[in-house]
Formats: structure tokens, C-alpha cells, sequence
């Protein structure tokens, strides 16, 4: 089995070491890929026990459609706090989905981002900590995602350049149950796609 | 080990033996009533072999099972096989032809015997259940079937060996759904006896698969999945290993549950952040809008009989449990302790809800489903959550994170005394099990 990278931990998205970092992170990425290959053979193996076979679903390789979203990097083994892409999470309070006052400034980062890229599309992920019913999580994260979406149209980003999905408590970037690890994961992501 | 075991359970055989003191026989009523009074001592003997069974295998299968599953009810204790003095090859398995003084010796108050028959792929097998005390036969049954079909008629004895000693008949021939990682590190649904046998694969992505929910038939179940990248629920047939996804026009759906006759869903449907329940037809067609407005409802769970729907929703601040009349009407808060309820299940007689609370971790309670005072049946661990309820009304399957990692446990519950007692975890696998729930009886 891919064995998860550990979190490189302390800071979240601040911006200047990121290039080279993303330049690290394709290495890894395509050692990784190259792992998660094998071991999604041995699923394929085990589908005739019991699989669904149903409609849809995921391709040969095992992956999610959008390239850099958590869900995607999640399969890929590379889940952790430093993200990915030019736009920057934020967080939020326990079983709260109101932008905080000092995510204004993030926001708006992300916004004037937007703003330059304006072929761009973005996708807000709402994330939620491990505290909780699953279902009543993917709910809250939805209205964490709107929470971004909403403040960035009044930012002057239009709607429909933004989407957003919920992945309620199921893709933590933080592992270990500590205030600290529950606050990271607490969070919004927002994924560029072309 | 994962196995089929849907297409062989038609061919399971069961027929009441006739003569003195058959199926039919009146339950002792003992004081062995719930959580906290004292497990009868019952022998489980090794069954004779008749013919055909000379490696022991389908004696030691069934036996295995059912002194598993006498064990997990909470109501007996398995005496030792090592101090059984009676060697069932060399003795009589029927009344008078064994001598109850090897049992009573060895302080059995019950004792079951049997006789299995291999032909081919064929087995027999004959199950009697005693009264070491009063000296006398309480029933008997004979199965027939598959190998394969061994564990399950196991199961069914468990049963009605409940049924005859508490009047009320067991929850073990029925099916659990849940969550676990044990393929890997994602989270796939899989099917599997109370017991934790019988484990079935149902999904195989490398994605997220959340809330299998049952009808009260086990034949379909009900899932969460991203598998496409976005979430959808998934009908999917047990048997004929298809399945149907089923959409909303209004949004994402992000949850559902089953009606008990199988014929409607409710699905929880999420649209600018505001989530609301649907009810649809089983083909996913939309039939009317249960909830309106800008808050979460989620978690919706069906009673019974079909006629009620509790849920959560945090239309009031916080997320509580609410309950509305699937006939109309307004729904009605149920939950007014605690800033944290959701995840309800009804009990079988509708009169009774189980629900998660924060309470320092999370724990597991009990709220008269009418309203009222809530009491709380978990104490310890971090994490109590999912609970569901058997089919008979006096077990909890619910997960916890006692034991470190997250696994499925069975609790006793008495809702008279409105005490629970925590039995055993289900399965020791290292992986992390979550969200169980329970089918009905699957001979019903």
C-alpha cells in the first residue's frame, strides 16, 4: 500500500517558498503515481469478489477527473497542509462557517489572483475537522464553500467562474487529534482548473 | 475472507421438528431480561456425525457460530468445551438417549445438541435445544442447504434459542452495513453478518463511500460515493451486482436512507450551501420537498412502519433531532439537551430514538421518541457514534474509538430500565469500521 507522505506541518500557503516547492512536489508526484499504479492493479484484482462495476466512476488509472483537487491528491498520497495552485486556504471555528475577520485579506489575495487569470475557473473545497457525523459535515463544509463564494462575488469575481464541493470531514491534511491539527483541517481550499 | 452469500440463502431449508416440546413451546420467561442481570451457563455441544461430515467441518462451522453468537446476545455463557465430559460421537443427541447428569455436573443450566449429515453438496443438520434443569426438550430444528449455507443456519438457531428462552427471537439471521479501510486506506462499503461474519465487498474505488443504509430487506443498499469525483447516491443490488445512481435536479444529494418497504428514498440534497430532504421514488424520481430554507437537514432515518422520519437539523443554531409525520405536517424537535445531537435511529417499535451527543467526546444516548428526557449509555472513549438499531430492538451496533482505532461494538439495551451494556466489539481487524446499520430478519 502508498504509504502517506508525512504533513510538512507549520505554515499554510505562505506564498513566497511555493514555486519551489510545487517543483519538488511534481517529482514526487510522479514517484508517486508510479506506487499508487501498482497498487491499484491489486484492487483491479480484488473487483471480482465483490466490485459494483456500475455506471461511471473513476478511470483505468484509478483517478479522479480533477487533476488537483483533494480528492485527487488524497488517491495520489499526497495530502498534506501546503496545498497546491496560487490560491491560498482559509479556516474556520468549530462547527462554523463564517469567513473570520482575518481571512478578509486572503480572500481578497485570491480575488485580485482571479482577477489577473480571468480564463481561469476555481473550484472551493470545503473541509471540515474529525470531530462529528460525517453526514452533518459534508453539509457544513458545503456552507464553508459558499461562505468563500459569496465573499469573493462581492469581490467582484463572478459566479459562474467558481464551483464548490464538499468533502465534510473525509480529507484532513492534519492526522493527530490536537487542537492544532483539528484547526488546519477546519479549512477552505480552492483549486485553479483551466 | 469475503463470500457470496446472497444467491445460496434461497436454498436454505428449515423445518420445526415435530413431537414434544417442538418450536411451539412455551418460552420460559427467566429473569435474564436485559443489561446487568446474569447470563445462563448453556453447553454447545459438537454435533454428531451422521454421515459424510468426517473431517467435522460442518459441525465445527455451525457450532463455532452459535456459540459466537450465544455469546454476543448477552444472555448466556458458553461453558468451556474442554470440561464437556459426553463425547457426542460415542452418545445419543435426542431425549433419552444421552445422560443429562454429564450436563448438570458440569453446571449447565442449557445445553444444545445436534447431528450433521453430509450427501454431496448437501448438508443436513438437526439442532435440539434442553433444559438441562427440568430435564426436558425445548425444540428442535432441521436445516438443509449448501457447505455454504452452514453458518447462516447457525445463525437462525441463535435465534430461536434466544426466542425460547427470552420470548423474543434474536437478531443474528439478519445483515450489517458499514464503512472500513480494511482494502487499503480508503473508506468502501461491505456487508457482513452482526456476528462479523460473512464479510462482502460492496465497493471498489479508491475514492470516499459513506452511509450504507438498508431497507429492511438486505437485498440493496444504499451508498454515498465520489467515485465520479462528486458526490451521488448509489442503489445497489446485492444479487445482480448493479446499480442505479440516483440523482437531484435541485443539487448535490449528499445523504439518504431507505424506506423499510424499499420503495422511496430520502435523499439529502445540498444547494448554495443550503441542504434540505427530498422524498423520491426508489428510480430516484422526486415525489415532494420534505424540508425548506437555509439550514442543514441531514441524517434522515425512517421508523419502522414507514410513517415517521427523524433527522438532524441545525435550524435552530444547533444541530438537534427532529421528527416529522411522512403523512405532513410541521416536524418536531426531539433533542433539547446538549449544542450537538445528530445521526438518530428509531427503535423497531417507534418509540424510541438513539443519537449521537457531544458530551466531552461524543456519546451515544436514548430519547423517548415523543419527547423527553434523554439518557446517555456510553461513558467512555472519545468517539461513540452511528448508532443503529437490531431488528429486535435490544442491540445497539454503533462505533467507537475506545480501543484506539475505530471499530463496530454491540451494546445491550434495555429501554425499560434505560440501561446499556457494552458487549464486545465485533470484528479485531486493525483497520478503522464506521457507520453501521442494521437489516431486518432476512427470512422475513
Amino acid at each position: 500500500m502508498t504509504v502517506l507522505p508525512r504533513g510538512r506541518g507549520g505554515s499554510v500557503n505562505s506564498g513566497g517558498r511555493r514555486a519551489g516547492r510545487f517543483a519538488a512536489m511534481v517529482v514526487a508526484a510522479m514517484m508517486i503515481a508510479m506506487v499508487a499504479g501498482c497498487s491499484s492493479k491489486q484492487n483491479g484484482a480484488g473487483a471480482g469478489a465483490g466490485g459494483p462495476g456500475g455506471p461511471g466512476g473513476i478511470g483505468e488509472n484509478g483517478l479522479g477527473p480533477n487533476g488537483s483537487s483533494s480528492l485527487n491528491r488524497f488517491q495520489k498520497g499526497m495530502l498534506d497542509a501546503n496545498g497546491q495552485g496560487p490560491l491560498s486556504d482559509i479556516h474556520f471555528d468549530y462547527n462554523d462557517y463564517s469567513v473570520r475577520a482575518q481571512d478578509g485579506e486572503v480572500l481578497k489575495s485570491n480575488a485580485d489572483w482571479m482577477s489577473k487569470n480571468s480564463a481561469t475557473r476555481v473550484q472551493i473545497e470545503g473541509h471540515c475537522d474529525d470531530r462529528g457525523s460525517e453526514e452533518y459535515n459534508i453539509a457544513l463544509g458545503a456552507k464553508r464553500a459558499q461562505a468563500a463564494k459569496d465573499y469573493l462575488e462581492t469581490l467582484g469575481i463572478t459566479a459562474d467562474r467558481m464551483s464548490t464541493i464538499s468533502y465534510g470531514k473525509e480529507l484532513p491534511v492534519c492526522n493527530e487529534d490536537t487542537d492544532e491539527c483539528w484547526a488546519q483541517n477546519r479549512r477552505d481550499h480552492f483549486v485553479v482548473q483551466q | 475472507m469475503i463470500r457470496r452469500f446472497t444467491s445460496t440463502m434461497a436454498a436454505l431449508v428449515m423445518l420445526s421438528l415435530a413431537g414434544a416440546g417442538s418450536a411451539q413451546a412455551q418460552p420460559i420467561h427467566m429473569t435474564i431480561s436485559g443489561p446487568g442481570s446474569t447470563a445462563a451457563p448453556i453447553a454447545v455441544s459438537d454435533f454428531k456425525n451422521l454421515g459424510g461430515d468426517d473431517q467435522g467441518t460442518a459441525s465445527h462451522d455451525f457450532v463455532r457460530v452459535l456459540r459466537r453468537d450465544l455469546d454476543l446476545s448477552g444472555y448466556f455463557s458458553i461453558i468451556s468445551p474442554k470440561s464437556y465430559i459426553e463425547d457426542p460421537q460415542n452418545s445419543g443427541y435426542d431425549l433419552g438417549k444421552f445422560n443429562f447428569g454429564d450436563w448438570s455436573s458440569i453446571n449447565a443450566d442449557f445445553l444444545v445438541k445436534g447431528a450433521v449429515t453430509v450427501s454431496g453438496d448437501q448438508v443436513s443438520v438437526e439442532a435440539l435445544m434442553f433444559d438441562v434443569t427440568q430435564q426436558r426438550r425445548m425444540f428442535g430444528t432441521r436445516f438443509s442447504g449448501g457447505p455454504s449455507d452452514v453458518e447462516q443456519m447457525a445463525r437462525r438457531f441463535a435465534d430461536s434459542v434466544l426466542k425460547a428462552v427470552t420470548g423474543t427471537q434474536g437478531p443474528f439471521d439478519s445483515r450489517i452495513a458499514f464503512v472500513s479501510t480494511r482494502g487499503g486506506r480508503f473508506k468502501e462499503i461491505y456487508l457482513a453478518s452482526p456476528d462479523g461474519g460473512g464479510l462482502f465487498r460492496v465497493t471498489d474505488n479508491p475514492t470516499i463511500n459513506l452511509f450504507p443504509k438498508f431497507a429492511h430487506s438486505a437485498a440493496s443498499v444504499l451508498y454515498l460515493s465520489y467515485k465520479t469525483g462528486e458526490p451521488a447516491l448509489y442503489l445497489f443490488d446485492v444479487a445482480g451486482r448493479t446499480e442505479l445512481r440516483i440523482n437531484s435536479p435541485h443539487g448535490n444529494v449528499i445523504g439518504g436512507a431507505l424506506s423499510p418497504d424499499g420503495s422511496r428514498i430520502v435523499a439529502a440534497v445540498e444547494n448554495g450551501g443550503h441542504t434540505n430532504l427530498f422524498l423520491l421514488e426508489r428510480s430516484g424520481e422526486e415525489i415532494r420537498q420534505l424540508t425548506q430554507g437555509h439550514a442543514i437537514n441531514v441524517n434522515p432515518a425512517f421508523s419502522a412502519d414507514g410513517q415517521q422520519l427523524a433527522f438532524t437539523s441545525d435550524r435552530s443554531g444547533s444541530p438537534q433531532i427532529y421528527v416529522m409525520s411522512l403523512g405532513g405536517g410541521p416536524a418536531r424537535r426531539v433533542t433539547y439537551k446538549g449544542d450537538y445531537n445528530t445521526s438518530p435511529s428509531f427503535s423497531p417499535d417507534g418509540r424510541w430514538l438513539a443519537y449521537q451527543s457531544r458530551s466531552g467526546g461524543f456519546n451515544i444516548f436514548i430519547i423517548p421518541a415523543a419527547g423527553g428526557q434523554p439518557t446517555q449509555l456510553t461513558q467512555d472513549g472519545r468517539s461513540n457514534q452511528s448508532p443503529c438499531w437490531s431488528p429486535d430492538g435490544r442491540y445497539l451496533i454503533f462505533s467507537s474509538t475506545r480501543g484506539g482505532h475505530e471499530r463496530l461494538y454491540l451494546m445491550q439495551v434495555n429501554t425499560q430500565s434505560q440501561t446499556g451494556k457494552v458487549i464486545s466489539a465485533l470484528m479485531e481487524d486493525e483497520s478503522n469500521d464506521s457507520s453501521p446499520t442494521w437489516s431486518w430478519w432476512l427470512g422475513e
